[in-house]
């Protein structure tokens, strides 16, 4: 059933990419006004599927390849859904959906070629779920900012190219894109830090390569929120280096699900 | 019973005749009175704006009552018959046309908003005086929906279709709402104003003028309420302003990159969005590649307005379709009169639910 879930939540966002595409493209005013409960109607297909897995394992669902990335792509959307709503970003949801589509689709790939099935506990800790909980929740934020950071580039782009298509009356104001964004980086960061901090007070000792990934991650992101605050760097090579921190960060979830 | 519209328009009379037939706010209740007292008219609604005067009616037979109305205007504002060519409709054309000219498509600048309060005034002002009764209720609710139809389902207010518009839809996609953001005008001319009332209007603040005569800066900035600085002190005010909008005389250009990119430096990530509309051009092109500068000429703003025109023209028939829709689902049938017997009580119904602006469809219960 938790596979069929995570299906009908993966079409649910390819479809909603596509609704939106398609409405875009037509040159309509309207748009289809379904972005928002899609993804709500994604999110509840997301959680039954983590509830399922939970049950499955007796605790949080971050066992696996798979349920990383499905974990990640449901703080993606979360954090879509807080902090879209709140700065009208209602188009981050066009460009939330092809990157949890594609997440989705490889946990579903990982899930029917390599399920490990239950992993119950030994015993469970409230830290080491807190420890991997939190830390991947940043991830969501981490990838939200770099998708905000693609919307940047891509505003900025018109704007300097003064081809203004047909994304561009749809599209936020940069500047509510940037701060979406500096809010972003730092909510990934403050969680990652509470991540890091709550391995330290796990029964086990933490795993090493694991600590020094997220530690990794967290310095690259603490560097970039340094270096901006510092205005050290331009706002488009901060937006590029913000998408450049996702890409490593994601790379970083493989070595995390070994 | 049928319903009426009688008219002029931009279309179809020049100023010259639309300023003669114009009737003034104040004097819409006496006009009212009489219209509704004229042969075969039972209600009435005017509409008179820059752009056109028009006469919405409800009575038992259209043809006497189009003609009542048209010799009425033409003895009351002295046109010679034929002078003016009345637009008439009936029925379905003239809901037709109201649903229009209330979606704003009949409108000079094509999709926009303003004509829908200016329906609705009107609307108040002829309810207000009891010229108005089933038909026209019913009428002019059905064209507050439909008018919103229009604007929430299709992109017809979308772009810009005027340099001044082009220059404030920029504006607002670099920094969102335009209230806080300041404007700095280098030169005094004709252009600078207009661009820069267009921005204040939506919320800017804080203008500066600069002017190589500083009397003429002084004299704009009093009427724009801002703050006028001499010729050679503008450079100093970049750290601050938001906007720049370049239209002086001069021959050679006047906003360099170096400047601005020393100002850049200072302003710590902030944008600056610079508007040159003089020819030849004021602000050096370099400076659009400097990060967070984004800089537009008369001729891109101009580009941007036409392509915004065009756009909305395309509009124009997806917004006629939705109209059609509303008509072929409401029909005119839906304005028709009801039953001596049930008119009574629907009077009385409507006099407690009809409110201008409350946008419900009004159907037959």
């Amino acid at each position: 059933m938790d596979l069929i879930y995570l299906i009908l939540a993966t079409l649910t966002f390819g479809g909603g990419f596509a609704l939106a595409v398609a409405s875009l493209r037509r040159e309509e005013g309207r748009r289809h006004g379904l972005g928002i409960p899609l993804a709500v109607v994604g999110l509840v297909f997301q959680l039954l599927f983590l509830r399922e897995r939970g049950a499955l394992h007796g605790r949080c669902p971050i066992t696996s390849g798979a349920e990383v990335l499905v974990f990640v792509s449901w703080s993606i959307v979360v954090f879509y859904l807080i902090l879209g709503r709140a700065f009208r970003l209602s188009l981050l949801g066009l460009f939330s959906m092809p990157i949890v589509f594609l997440l989705q689709v490889i946990a579903i790939a990982l899930l029917l070629f390599s399920d490990p099935g239950a992993r119950p506990p030994a015993r469970l800790d409230v830290w080491l779920e807190m420890h991997a909980s939190t830390s991947l929740l940043a991830y969501g934020a981490f990838g939200l900012a770099g998708i905000a950071g693609v919307m940047y580039l891509v505003q900025d782009r018109q704007l300097k190219s003064r081809q203004l298509g047909r994304l561009f009356y749809s599209m936020p104001p940069i500047r509510y894109l940037m701060s979406a964004l500096e809010r972003l980086l730092w909510i990934g960061s403050l969680l990652l830090t509470v991540g890091i901090v709550a391995a330290f007070w796990m029964d086990v000792r933490p795993n090493a390569t694991h600590l020094f990934i997220y530690s990794f991650v967290w310095l690259v992101y603490i560097a970039l929120i340094i270096v901006h605050a510092l205005r050290r760097l331009v706002s488009r090579r901060f937006a590029l280096y913000v998408i450049g921190a996702f890409v490593i960060a994601l790379v970083s979830l493989s070595a995390l699900s070994l | 019973m049928s319903i009426f519209c009688i008219g002029v328009n931009y279309k179809t009379t020049r100023i010259e005749a639309r300023e003669r037939l114009a009737i003034s706010e104040h004097s819409v209740p006496a006009h009212l009175g009489t219209i509704c007292n004229l042969k075969g008219v039972n209600e009435a609604v005017v509409l008179s704006t820059c752009n056109r005067v028009e006469i919405y009616g409800g009575g038992e037979d259209p043809v006497v009552a189009l003609d009542s109305l048209k010799a009425y205007l033409e003895s009351y504002f002295q046109v010679r018959s034929g002078e003016v060519d009345f637009y008439r409709h009936q029925q379905e054309a003239a809901a037709n046309h109201l649903f229009e000219v209330a979606g704003g498509l009949d409108s000079m600048v094509l999709g926009e908003t303003e004509i829908f309060g200016q329906v609705k005034k009107a609307y108040m002002i002829a309810q207000k005086v009891g010229s108005t009764a089933r038909q026209m209720n019913k009428l002019f609710q059905q064209s507050f929906t439909v008018g919103k139809l229009v604007r929430s389902n299709t992109s017809i207010q979308q772009g810009s279709t005027s340099v001044g518009s082009a220059a404030v839809d920029l504006a607002e996609k670099i920094f969102g709402s335009l209230e806080g953001c300041s404007v700095m005008i280098i030169g005094a001319g004709e252009m600078s104003r207009v661009t820069a009332q267009s921005l204040v209007s939506r919320g800017a603040r804080s203008i500066i003028v600069s002017n190589r005569s500083y009397d003429k800066a002084a004299e704009l900035a009093a009427e724009l309420n801002g703050e006028a600085v001499r010729f050679d002190d503008w450079e100093s005010k970049l750290d601050f302003v938001d906007i720049v909008i370049s239209s002086t005389a001069a021959p050679h250009t006047v906003v360099q990159a170096f400047p601005i990119r020393r100002a850049m430096a200072r302003r710590r990530g902030r944008s600056l969005f610079l508007i040159d509309i003089a020819v030849p051009r004021d602000i050096e092109d370099g400076v659009n590649v400097l990060d967070n500068v984004y800089l537009y000429n008369i001729d891109q703003l101009q580009q941007i307005a036409s392509e915004g025109k065009a756009r909305r023209e395309r509009q124009l028939v997806i917004c006629r379709d939705v109209i059609a829709a509303f008509l072929r689902e409401k029909g005119i049938d839906a304005l028709a009169p009801l039953p001596p017997d049930r008119v009574r009580h629907q009077d009385t119904e409507q006099n407690r639910t009809d409110s201008p602006g409350s946008g419900q469809p009004l159907t037959e219960p």
